[in-house]
């Protein structure tokens, strides 16, 4: 017959007291220990800023080439990729060799979920999630970002770009 | 003709007329057989090898588009040489088409897109870069060219020799060397948009659609054009509340596949800024806009003061060549109440020719007169300006402009100038109308539904793709509520009913009815009256 258990032993009262002392380490060493041995995991926010792996999706944005033009031909497929269609294109002729372009484009961030599926859609690797995430706003007409709000050039998206190109295959 | 042959297209048993091809008759049936150069009202190509199909006791796979059905073929689709053919077929295309999706407006109803989907293989072979031509060419007046883009069908080419017999388009050079272009003209012709709903890809396009707007985006209503009497049934593609492009749909007793172009541009006035939003009344001789229940009360009042002082006979009236049957039967009891009988209607005219377009400026002229509102050669209207002159009509309703495209400006104006009363019912402010008692905005044949009747007699529906503004009454209403305010009914409009009252009191209509006429239209009976006061013939 097995012994009736116990509710305390002396493995459990070791263990518990091993922890206390991992505690305890960290607290005086994190007190006193300052730069040396110091493992401070808390980000100082807003003074401070979290650098985001390039994985993380952030706020869609759209691609802005070194002469200031969007990459965007306003096909589309981000809008129609969508699951929540917080996307509207209108697109509009140019003259340019390049014969179109978005006259408006319009994310409306409360409704965006950050999904990238958009990013995924685009054939021209003009629009990429940022890790820009905070999109507070003090009002509705404050979460409906237009073209102009959103265009970030491209020498700021080359993490997002490369970490698209190595995994997506592209 | 002879009898229906009987043939087997995988396992299932199909009737074709004799003489027919076995891809007319299968598409007939209901197949969807890829093709590109077959057009059901274009002479038969043979170059695009789509629609290649295998034929029991035959070694190779025949083009269905030129083998004539013959009772007891046995045709297979489903056998893997044939699904081969069409990889085939679909990745040569693809080899030096240009990678324009994103770019091209075709995108979303491009055949080779949807073919390739369907039929085409899953990876791309193409090594040697792509052949490079002309982009973004302006080969006419309404058209672009992109020729990288050309699958070669030949479809536009036939068009402008079979249809609009001006040939303005060929295709130079042979193999890959082939190239789409103009000869010697520019791609200019009355039905030259027409080669963009042919073209299965964007290589030809409209200016008038170019980077408008996707079109998964849009909601397709069916109607008929509204520019003239030939009535080609159309499609109206429409999103936000907006038309964005008209497209001709298939009546094979009326406009085959085709629209003119006049007809096809003819859609941006139902979202014109000058358009009539609120109706006007003439107060201090000025036009302000009133609310509608106040011009309708004061318009009531008008006509019942003159009918009161000088008697009904004293009004007369201008109906409408645009408005729909059933609203012009409306707008015929408000009158017939009113004890009007000087009815006329003036209809603008215009050039023709001898395919679709018609010398009578509007969608309805005839239906007018089927209704017996007017009669004469001339529809009543030297009838009218001499009782105006004679000063036996004191008041006249007008409803649309036409008057103004057939009367010279002064003639129109001293007709206005002896009238002590004139109500309109326009699109937009009209010049000649400006002193007008009280204006109403009329309604547009893309916010209605209801019946035209084209030259010919036959009796099409137009059906609403857009919503007027809340509180908007459109023609039909402001007529009935018209003819509550002068005779204390209570009637509402609904055309349907109205429809269905037509049809069970006029003879040419007996019959008609709405789901009798669905999407192509019928012929009105020939029994009964016949056409009153038609038109001089061109």
């Amino acid at each position: 017959m097995r012994p009736p258990p116990r509710i305390a032993d002396w493995h459990s009262a070791v263990a518990l007291l091993m922890g206390f002392w991992v505690t305890f380490r960290h607290l005086m060493v994190n007190l006193f220990g300052f730069s040396r041995g110091r493992q401070d995991f808390t980000v100082y926010y807003p003074e401070q800023r979290f650098l985001h792996a390039p994985a993380l999706r952030g706020m869609p944005v759209l691609v802005q080439m070194e002469d200031g033009r969007e990459r965007c031909v306003a096909c589309g497929l981000c809008e129609w990729a969508c699951p929540t269609s917080c996307i509207t294109i209108f697109p509009a002729e140019t003259d340019d060799q390049v014969e179109r372009y978005p006259r408006v484009f319009d994310i409306d961030v409360s409704r965006c979920m950050f999904c990238g599926l958009c990013e995924e859609a685009c054939p021209e690797e003009a629009i990429v999630m940022s890790r820009q995430v905070e999109i507070a706003a003090y009002s509705r007409a404050g979460t409906l970002w237009h073209k102009d709000d959103l265009l970030v050039p491209v020498a700021k998206l080359k993490t997002r770009i490369d970490y698209l190109r190595a995994n997506y295959g592209r | 003709m002879g009898e229906d042959v009987r043939i087997i297209v995988d396992g299932r048993a199909i009737a074709a007329p004799q003489g027919a091809t076995l891809l007319q008759a299968m598409l007939d049936a209901g197949l969807d057989i890829p093709h590109y150069c077959y057009h059901p009202k274009l002479s038969i190509d043979g170059s695009c090898r789509l629609c290649s199909v295998k034929i029991e006791g035959m070694p190779k796979l025949q083009i269905a588009c030129n083998t004539t059905v013959r009772a007891g073929m046995v045709v297979h689709t489903d056998d893997p040489d044939v699904a081969q053919t069409r990889r085939g077929v679909l990745e040569l295309l693809l080899l030096n088409h240009p990678l324009d999706c994103p770019i091209c407006d075709k995108a979303g109803e491009c055949w080779l897109q949807n073919y390739s989907m369907r039929f085409g293989s899953r990876v791309a072979r193409t090594v040697e870069p792509r052949r490079k031509h002309g982009k973004r060419l302006d080969i006419g007046e309404r058209m672009l060219l992109d020729q990288e883009r050309c699958i070669l069908c030949r479809r536009c080419v036939r068009f402008c020799r079979e249809v609009s017999a001006s040939g303005e388009l060929v295709i130079y050079n042979r193999g890959d060397r082939s190239v789409l272009d103009i000869a010697d003209r520019r791609l200019d012709n009355a039905y030259s948009m027409c080669t963009a709903d042919i073209c299965p890809v964007g290589a030809l396009e409209t200016k008038d659609f170019h980077h408008r707007l996707r079109v998964w985006f849009f909601t397709q209503t069916a109607s008929v054009c509204p520019t003239c009497a030939n009535g080609c049934n159309i499609a109206i593609d429409e999103s936000h509340n907006r038309i964005w492009r008209l497209t001709p749909r298939r009546n094979d007793a009326v406009n085959d596949t085709w629209m003119c172009d006049a007809g096809r541009l003819n859609y941006r006035f139902v979202a014109s800024p000058a358009r009539l939003r609120q109706p006007l009344a003439l107060r201090d001789a000025a036009l302000v806009p009133t609310s509608w229940t106040e011009a309708i009360e004061c318009a009531a009042a008008h006509l019942l003061r003159v009918r009161d002082a000088y008697g009904g006979g004293t009004l007369g009236a201008l109906v409408s060549p645009h408005l729909t049957v059933e609203e012009n039967f409306r707008f015929g009891e408000l009158l017939r109440v009113l004890g009007t009988k000087q009815i006329a209607m003036a209809v603008a005219r215009g050039p023709s020719d001898n395919f679709l377009i018609k010398p009578e400026k509007a969608a309805n002229a005839r239906g007018v007169r089927e209704l017996g509102l007017v009669s004469g050669a001339d529809d009543g209207l030297g009838s009218l300006i001499d009782a105006v002159k004679a000063g036996r009509v004191k008041a006249l309703y007008v409803c649309g402009d036409d008057i103004v495209r057939v009367l010279e400006a002064p003639r129109l104006a001293a007709l206005l100038e002896a009238l002590e009363l004139l109500i309109v019912q326009t699109l937009e402010q009209v010049p000649a109308f400006a002193r007008a008692a009280v204006t109403f905005p009329t309604t547009t044949f893309a916010e209605k539904s209801g019946v035209f009747v084209n030259f010919a007699g036959r009796a099409q529906r137009i059906m609403a793709a857009i919503v007027p503004p809340p509180g908007w009454l459109n023609d039909g209403e402001i007529f009935t509520a018209l003819l509550n305010a002068v005779s204390s009914r209570q009637e509402r409009f609904n055309p349907e009913a109205v429809w269905a009252h037509i049809v069970d009191s006029t003879a040419q209509f007996s019959r008609l009815t709405l789901e009798r006429l669905g999407t192509q239209g019928a012929p009105l009976s020939p029994a009964g009256a016949p056409a009153a006061g038609q038109a001089p013939a061109t």
